[in-house]
């Protein structure tokens, strides 16, 4: 089968598509033939040899996927070949097929396309538990997102809005802020013209925000320290802007704020039942209307260096796909 | 009245004993008649013009006064004359009389003793609350407490005991660790001779502490990082070092971990009720004997200059506690 393998630590070009033999099937997990794979900025980490999961290379990358069960091993209950899923690892995606825990496989709601199915798990998934375990956010707390129009900052958006918080999305450009204002983010603020703080001030009337979700670190997560309410929660979700933030403690000290790391594919070994729990009510959200996963690319799979580098470039919003067997997987 | 006064910025030497006038009532001012007043190391930054209050000279210093109400201001509802109170002070509390405020001030029990109620100003309440609302401390959980024989720590070690999780201790000495293992410690790791990141490990069976209580800074936060849980929370509520800790984002991130910062005063004055019902838990523990006030020893309040020269010595272990005229 076709699969894009990482031969050497570093950037998206160095992955070629290559052929490689079909994974074998075994107890407990299920073959999926996979539709849609979506680029995540943890994948651009991943092949650099920085990402806190390592396995020895050549690896198959790929973190993120949708499809259709086309066989269940011994011992599988719940998941049958048909059935269309969506589901993450942190390899294996991109390729034809995949052998995967039928545990790790979420139901995608009839009528649902594959492509936003691919679109919502990682994205949507960080943002709810970033608000939901970590931040432990209540209607009408205010919330600031980073990175807003970008997979995670889209999803930590509109899941945000569902959990009755007001929004203020943050972007780099107009295009972006609009994009994360029509996800239905209250307040937009475009951090290449406008300086984060003030605006901030001024939006919460000198209040600041009651919570923070940060997927881009630096100069964004310097801005938010500066502008949070006591009590506030700032939420660590990644550095994708480059830089590696130091939290002074005594910052935190008068407002009683919190600094919490965040690695939500993690939880799903350490704390399953939560994760559960939240890709159900991540689907009901999605069935209802709620939740409108964007994606603003779709390539071949033998494209994934420029897909790659869409999120490089920073012209992606809302989720990049490779499509490997399309809607008709 | 008399007061210890504070005239220049300067050492312990430099303080006079003198009078002052009484301060005036304010609205929601409770006037109170001093029994006994804490000594804090604060007091010692603070007279040199180092802490970060500053105030207008000549003042008194002292942060926690234990004694009776006397008056009330006219906005003031929770307390009357002849209430037997605690309160944690801006400053003044070297003195006959303080000026202190409705919301950091709380009745204690009719048989808590005046020096044992000054640890309730500010010790307990920051362990506490540290603990309870940053910490989210429960039962069953590792609790890794620093510098465990001071006023915050081994206050940290006697609530964490009491709410139910197992307890590592650190300090300096061998003789500060037996001090909070007689507390309530279940282990004590001697941060001098010992390497705390190993020791918490093998503690813990390599899982690593649930909830810090971090007052040190420095060396002993960045140890805190290497051998805290997955999801702990470590809370800081000051730096004893001097050393203010830099927690590095990546590595919270791939930890799950979370940094709170945490200081008692916001959260009496934008959460009362908290703040109220905290203070009745401490007092509630301290009825079944869970809280045991460590008091290093009583001097009268004219040897104040005596008292923070003990302290800057490193002569004291428990609080020091300056006492007036009658007595308890």
């Amino acid at each position: 089968m076709r699969a894009v393998i990482c031969p050497q630590f570093g950037p998206p070009e160095v992955l070629r598509v290559a052929d490689v033999p079909r994974p074998e099937i075994a107890p407990g997990m299920a073959r999926v033939r996979i539709a849609y794979a979506a680029i995540n900025f943890a994948d651009i980490v991943m092949i650099e040899g920085a990402y806190q999961k390592k396995r020895p290379l050549p690896f198959v990358a790929g973190m993120e996927y949708s499809g259709v069960v086309t066989e269940c091993g011994p011992g599988v209950a719940g998941v049958a070949p048909g059935d269309r899923v969506m589901s993450f690892e942190f390899f294996d995606c991109f390729a034809d097929e995949i052998v995967a825990p039928a545990a790790h496989l979420y139901p995608v709601p009839d009528g649902k396309p594959l492509t936003e199915a691919a679109a919502l798990p990682v994205g949507y998934g960080t943002g709810h538990g970033a608000l939901e375990w970590r931040a432990r956010m209540r209607p009408g707390e205010w919330v600031l997102v980073h990175g807003a129009a970008g997979g995670v900052g889209l999803g930590t958006v509109e899941v945000a809005k569902a959990m009755g918080g007001t929004v203020i999305a943050c972007a780099g450009g107009a295009g972006k802020v609009k994009r994360a204002l029509d996800h239905g983010a209250d307040y937009g603020i475009d951090y290449t013209a406008e300086d984060i703080r003030a605006r901030v001030l001024e939006i919460t009337g000198g209040r600041g925000v009651d919570v923070v979700v940060d997927p881009v670190g630096g100069d964004a997560w310097e801005a938010s320290l500066r502008c949070v309410n006591w009590r506030a929660r700032m939420v660590i979700v990644g550095f994708a802007g480059g830089r590696v933030p130091q939290i002074p403690a005594n910052i935190l000290l008068v407002k009683n704020v919190a600094a919490v790391g965040y690695w939500w594919g993690d939880y799903r070994e350490k704390r399953p039942a939560m994760m559960r729990d939240s890709v159900a009510k991540l689907t009901d959200w999605w069935r209802e209307g709620k939740l409108r996963p964007h994606v603003s690319h779709i390539l071949p799979m033998e494209e994934v260096t420029e897909a790659m580098n869409l999120l490089v470039r920073r012209e992606a919003t809302g989720r990049v796909l490779l499509d490997i067997g399309g809607e008709e997987a | 009245m008399r007061a210890i006064l504070c005239h220049g910025w300067g050492g312990p030497e430099d303080l006079t004993l003198g009078d002052a006038p009484s301060p005036p009532i304010t609205p929601d001012g409770v006037r109170i008649a001093a029994r006994a007043t804490g000594v804090n190391f604060a007091d010692t930054l603070m007279i040199r013009g180092r802490y970060q209050r500053k105030p207008d000279l000549p003042f008194s210093p002292g942060l926690e006064t234990a004694g009776v109400v006397t008056e009330v201001g006219a906005a003031v509802t929770r307390l009357k004359p002849g209430d037997r109170v605690v309160s944690a002070l801006m400053w003044g509390g070297f003195a006959e009389e303080v000026m202190a405020e409705e919301r950091f001030t709380f009745k204690i029990p009719d048989e808590m003793g005046f020096e044992d109620a000054v640890n309730f100003a500010v010790a307990y309440p920051t362990a506490h609350g540290a603990l309870l609302w940053q910490g989210r401390l429960a039962a069953g959980e590792t609790a890794l407490i620093h510098g465990a024989a001071g006023g915050v720590g081994l206050a940290g070690v006697e609530i964490a005991k009491a709410m139910g999780a197992t307890v590592i201790a650190t300090a300096g000495t061998d003789a500060k660790g037996a001090l909070a293992r007689d507390h309530g410690a279940d282990h004590a790791i001697n941060t001098t001779t010992e390497n705390i990141r190993d020791r918490v490990l093998e503690i813990t069976g390599g899982r690593g502490a649930d909830m810090v209580l971090e007052l040190i800074g420095g060396e002993v936060f960045d140890a805190t990082l290497r051998c805290a849980a997955w999801n702990a929370r470590i809370v800081s509520v000051g730096f004893a070092s001097g050393s203010i800790p830099q927690a590095p984002c990546n590595i919270l991130l791939v930890k799950n971990i979370g940094v709170l910062g945490f200081a008692l005063s916001t959260y009496r004055k934008n959460r009362f009720d908290l703040a109220d019902a905290s203070m009745t838990q401490l007092f509630d523990w301290w009825r079944a004997g869970k809280l045991k006030p460590v008091i290093d020893r009583r001097m009268d309040f004219a040897r104040a200059a005596e008292a923070l020269n003990l302290l800057i010595d490193r002569k004291v272990t428990g609080k020091l506690v300056l006492t007036f005229d009658g007595g308890d």
